[in-house]
């Protein structure tokens, strides 16, 4: 029997996968960003709006992200954008969510062997 | 921009989980501005400024929920707190190392260029030599209370316990007091003679003793200074 590898993010990385996709688009600050989460997703998606920094500076860090300083109606403000290896980042989770969310619609519909990949 | 008040706090407490200090500058740079956002926001849907503030910091996260977020993100993590062996142990000593290094060469090229066909460099000096020899001298009697000073600025910015500092301040203090410089005669006349350094017990160990605490007190008491008053401010 081989041992399956198991994904330690499974939920860990849904932020990550939202605001790469989100800021795929167009550059944004921290603000814009929770704010395009919470319209897009219909207020599905409820987090304390201050977390999602630890997760851009790790993005940045990983080289995904990449952020500039911008002078907007007198404020200095952060603004992020995705690098190559941050699309190509996007386009693994987008991959892996797709699989796995259609393997949990099948197991819902009844489909009691559907096999995720992760 | 006026600073919300969880900042102070939220400081402290990644600080203190080994967050490494530009982290949490930079976190708390983008949080105020986050909430100044988000009062704003508040306050154009008719809430009162005080209303407004506590909706914006109810929305941006409880303090537990904002520093957790940040510690348990390893790569965000200090290095006093990775190698605090590195930062306390071997940095200083290196630094020090170099700073000696360069108040050799100092003390070697004066003797080359003002003092040529001596034995010794240590004899009496006039002019510009008496300058290029006192940089050098400067520096080789400096270098570890400088190296101190670093080493209690780094503990300090990162609220770290003593014990790594300590450590790091008196080896420091050893270094500085046990610290020797020679010089050799020329072997060829007129040519360069050679200096060299060593750690080792002088003469009077009680002289030694005394340059050592004379090192740590003047490094070691401002941190502690620092550390109490800190201690004090947050028990207040």
């Amino acid at each position: 029997m081989s041992i399956r590898e198991t994904n330690p993010n499974f939920m860990n990385g849904v932020p990550e996968l939202l605001i790469l996709r989100l800021l795929q688009q167009q550059e944004m600050y921290g603000y814009e960003i929770v704010q395009a989460i919470r319209s897009r997703s219909a207020e599905a998606i409820a987090i304390g709006e201050g977390v999602v920094y630890p997760v851009l500076h790790g993005l940045e860090r990983d080289g995904a992200l990449k952020s500039r300083r911008k002078i907007v109606n007198g404020r200095s403000r952060i603004y992020y954008s995705v690098t190559r290896a941050g699309s190509r980042r996007l386009a693994d989770l987008s991959q892996s969510w797709t699989n796995l969310t259609a393997s949990i619609q099948k197991m819902l519909r009844g489909g009691q062997y559907a096999k995720a990949t992760l | 921009m006026p600073k919300p008040l969880f900042e102070n706090e939220l400081r402290e407490r990644l600080l203190r989980a080994g967050v490494a200090p530009r982290h949490v500058r930079r976190y708390l740079t983008e949080l105020t501005d986050h909430f100044a956002d988000l009062k704003a926001e508040e306050e154009r849907a008719g809430r009162s400024p005080a209303d407004a503030e506590s909706a914006a910091l109810i929305r941006l996260g409880s303090m537990d929920e904002l520093a957790q977020a940040m510690t348990e993100e390893h790569q965000f993590r200090s290095w006093c707190i990775r190698a605090p062996w590195a930062i306390f142990g071997l940095a200083p000593v290196c630094l020090l190392a170099g700073a000696y290094l360069i108040a050799c060469y100092i003390l070697w090229s004066g003797w080359k260029i003002f003092l040529p066909g001596t034995d010794s460099p240590f004899i009496p000096i006039h002019g510009l030599a008496v300058f290029y020899f006192g940089v050098g001298r400067l520096l080789y009697f400096s270098a570890p209370i400088f190296v101190g000073w670093i080493i209690a600025l780094v503990a300090a910015r990162q609220r770290l316990n003593p014990i790594w500092p300590s450590a790091g301040l008196t080896l420091i203090a050893v270094m500085g007091a046990t610290a020797q410089v020679h010089t050799n005669s020329p072997t060829v006349s007129g040519g360069p003679g050679h200096v060299i350094m060593d750690f080792t017990l002088g003469s009077s160990l009680q002289g030694n003793l005394l340059h050592a605490l004379t090192i740590l007190s003047l490094t070691m008491l401002p941190y502690l200074i620092w550390r109490f008053r800190k201690g004090h401010s947050i028990s207040a």
